[in-house]
């Protein structure tokens, strides 16, 4: 009855079994990193994304607080500020201007430049 | 047939072979032979072409000070098949954007995929919407970033910076002119997205990064600018001149100092400007020069020889009849015998003409077409004209002696300015410069602009001669003494044309004066032309250049030689001699 019974069951090839196992857990594997590599792929995609529109929000910004310094500096608003006193200008009188005399000859490496603080003696 | 386990094996095991036949079929079908029309079906239904704007390269005066730049903005766009709360999005957009919930409620009940809820909306208030909708998931609104133009000078030199249209391509000015290089040039990127709206950034495609326009630095000193600028106002206050034009250039390069013209209008409200506003005037306008052609027809005769400084010409006590029609000198009795120098200085009209005949019709056209008259200078700015000049085939019998005074020709205030610096500039005319260099993206200059000569118009000893005989114009001998600039010699002429009336002749008791001379006199720094447009004068007899024009000369020289630290020949007297001649207690 029991060697009946053993011809009625199929032989399992075990060497066949195992290398279809090794093959499948192969393929799964490759499927699954392809599946973990793509998912990274669209989550660098999105960090990336981020990092791109962080950095033109900054440079937005930068622009922007470059318009308000120009808005702020330029001779139209210092004037301005000029005008309602929130600015003051000292003048400079004649005698304070030390005017340098340039000699019109090129000196040469080792003369030393005239320097003078009278008009006209150099 | 017997249905054994193996038999019934092998028919599974072919029908699923089969199956997967098929699908590997359908598979290879859809991938390879279809891949193509898929590829397009999806790449329009889901990518499109995303701009990448390129930013528009900024102005900058000479001293690298800001004239034009660009402020950053959003356009609030609702997506209307995306929008997944409306209700709750109204009050918040209507409070972000300053519109009434009623508006906002009516647009985004379209479900268009692009509705503009609102241009140039301020970068800072789009980033508070922003983080709102983001805080409160509210999809289907999204800010689109781009620049609009700004001017931190408003009106200052609105003539030559110019503007800019809706579509951003500049319309006048430096803008226009300047444009393809300030334009850049906008890359793209082929994207697609997901159902959300989100770019799959996985699935970018070609790409072009943007190419940012180039900065165009001018040849104009903001602060002289503004010396020019304040002058013209308080002289638009005094004489209320219908338009009135000031030009500062350096004679030696062509370099445009200061350029100013009245009526004007502010750049960052352009729309309300009127268009007599945004003429540039001192390339666009034509006028009778007056008696400042004298220099033209003094520099041809002196050149070609015909006379000498000191070459006494009689200028017919005042009246002189020629080709039967008068010919008066301005004055109260005339002239008698006057030298070549002295009809400069007197501005006599029968000396000039007189001049002018012993040249020649021909010979003197010539002169006034190599001075640069009749023709565009060149200068970088849009609308130029070249004025008008005609050939001796067309002058009538009396043209000799009315072109030799500034009448029956028309030129623009450069071009008179231009002939001036000729003088000033030993006989050379160059060509007028108002773009200093162009500089790209990463800093590198790509133009820089030098001086160009156009032609050696007289030679120098004649302007040098011209340039000593014009010194006693701004004298008590001569007729701008209000033009004086104490502590240097200048040489300059006045001028005062009878307005031309539009149907032919001139209009009564209208007058553009002006003035046109150079600093210091021997060695040119600067030259400087006023012109005003019917002036208004509490007394008739004072709308003359040398009366209007010659003071406000002397103001812009004195700041401009002060500004410039050029040295003075004289002790600075303590008062100037440029007074106001009229309304003198008209507020500045």
């Amino acid at each position: 009855m029991n060697q009946r019974r053993r011809k009625n069951f199929n032989p399992i090839d075990a060497p066949s079994l195992a290398r279809w196992i090794v093959i499948a857990t192969f393929a799964a594997a490759t499927g699954l990193s392809y599946v973990y590599l793509t998912v990274q792929l669209h989550h660098q995609g999105v960090q990336k994304k981020l990092l791109e529109e962080e950095l033109v929000a900054v440079r937005v910004q930068n622009e922007d607080a470059k318009v308000q310094i120009a808005a702020l500096t330029s001779r139209t608003a210092l004037q301005r500020r000029l005008r309602e006193g929130q600015l003051k200008m000292i003048p400079i009188t004649e005698q304070s201007i030390v005017r340098l005399n340039i000699s019109g000859r090129p000196p040469g490496d080792d003369e030393v430049q005239p320097v003078v603080n009278e008009r006209g003696n150099p | 047939m017997k249905w054994t386990s193996r038999t019934r094996c092998a028919l599974v095991c072919a029908f699923f072979a089969f199956l997967f036949s098929i699908f590997s079929y359908r598979l290879i079908y859809l991938q390879m032979v279809k891949h193509d029309y898929y590829v397009e079906l999806a790449a329009i239904k889901n990518g499109s072409r995303e701009t990448i704007p390129a930013e528009r390269g900024a102005i900058y005066d000479t001293h690298d000070e800001v004239l034009a730049q660009n402020v950053p903005v959003a356009t609030v766009v609702a997506d209307g098949t995306l929008l997944n709360n409306p209700d709750a999005l109204v009050p918040i957009l209507a409070h972000a954007l300053q519109l009434s919930p009623n508006e906002i409620a009516e647009k985004i009940s379209s479900h268009r995929p692009y509705i503009v809820l609102k241009r140039e909306l301020p970068e800072a208030d789009a980033r508070a919407l922003e983080e709102t909708l983001k805080g409160k998931k509210l999809r289907g609104v999204r800010c689109e970033r781009e620049t609009v133009r700004v001017y931190p000078n408003g009106s200052l030199l609105c003539h030559v910076v110019g503007f800019l249209n809706f579509e951003q391509h500049g319309i006048q000015g430096i803008e226009a002119s300047m444009d393809q290089y300030l334009r850049g040039a906008d890359g793209y990127r082929y994207i697609e997205r997901d159902a959300h709206g989100d770019e799959l950034v996985l699935y970018r495609g070609a790409e072009r990064p943007p190419h940012n326009g180039s900065q165009v630095h001018l040849t104009i000193d903001l602060h002289l600018q503004t010396i020019v600028e304040d002058e013209l106002d308080a002289a638009v206050r005094e004489y209320r001149p219908e338009k009135a034009t000031i030009i500062l250039m350096r004679p030696q390069t062509g370099e445009i100092l200061a350029m100013a013209n009245r009526p004007n209008f502010d750049l960052n409200l352009r729309a309300e400007a009127k268009p007599e506003q945004m003429k540039n005037r001192a390339i666009i306008d034509m006028m009778e020069p007056g008696s400042t052609f004298k220099i033209v027809t003094a520099a041809s005769a002196l050149n070609e020889r015909k006379v000498r400084l000191d070459s006494m010409i009689f200028c017919e006590n005042g009246v002189w009849n020629v080709f039967g029609r008068p010919l008066h000198d301005h004055g109260h009795t005339g002239y008698g015998e006057l030298s070549v120098q002295d009809i400069l200085v007197h501005s006599s009209n029968i000396g000039a003409a007189k001049m002018a005949m012993m040249l020649g019709d021909q010979k003197f056209y010539e002169y006034i077409r190599r001075f640069g008259f009749g023709d565009r200078t060149g200068i970088e700015l849009p609308g130029e004209i070249g004025g008008l000049v005609h050939a001796p085939r067309d002058w009538s019998k009396i043209s000799i002696t009315r072109i030799p005074m500034g009448q029956e020709v028309a030129v623009t205030p450069l071009q008179m300015i231009m002939a001036m610096a000729t003088i000033a500039n030993g006989g050379k005319l160059m060509q007028p410069r108002i773009v200093k260099s162009i500089v790209d993206d990463e800093k590198k200059t790509i133009s820089t602009l030098q001086p160009t000569l156009v032609r050696q118009v007289i030679s120098s000893e004649t302007a040098a001669l011209l340039a000593r005989a014009l010194r006693d114009v701004a004298t008590k001998r001569g007729t701008a003494v209000e033009a004086a600039v104490p502590g240097f010699t200048i040489s300059g002429k006045t001028g005062t044309a009878q307005k031309a009336a539009p149907g032919g002749g001139y209009e009564k008791d209208k007058y553009i004066v002006s003035f046109s001379g150079f600093l210091p006199s021997e060695n040119p720094v600067f030259v400087c032309l006023v012109v005003l447009d019917d002036a208004h004068t509490k007394d008739p007899a004072l709308n003359y250049g040398g009366t209007i024009a010659g003071p406000i000369f002397s103001r812009v020289a004195e700041k401009a030689a002060r500004y410039l630290d050029l040295e003075p020949h004289e002790e600075i007297e303590t008062k100037s001699t440029a007074g106001r001649v009229a309304l003198t207690n008209a507020p500045r």
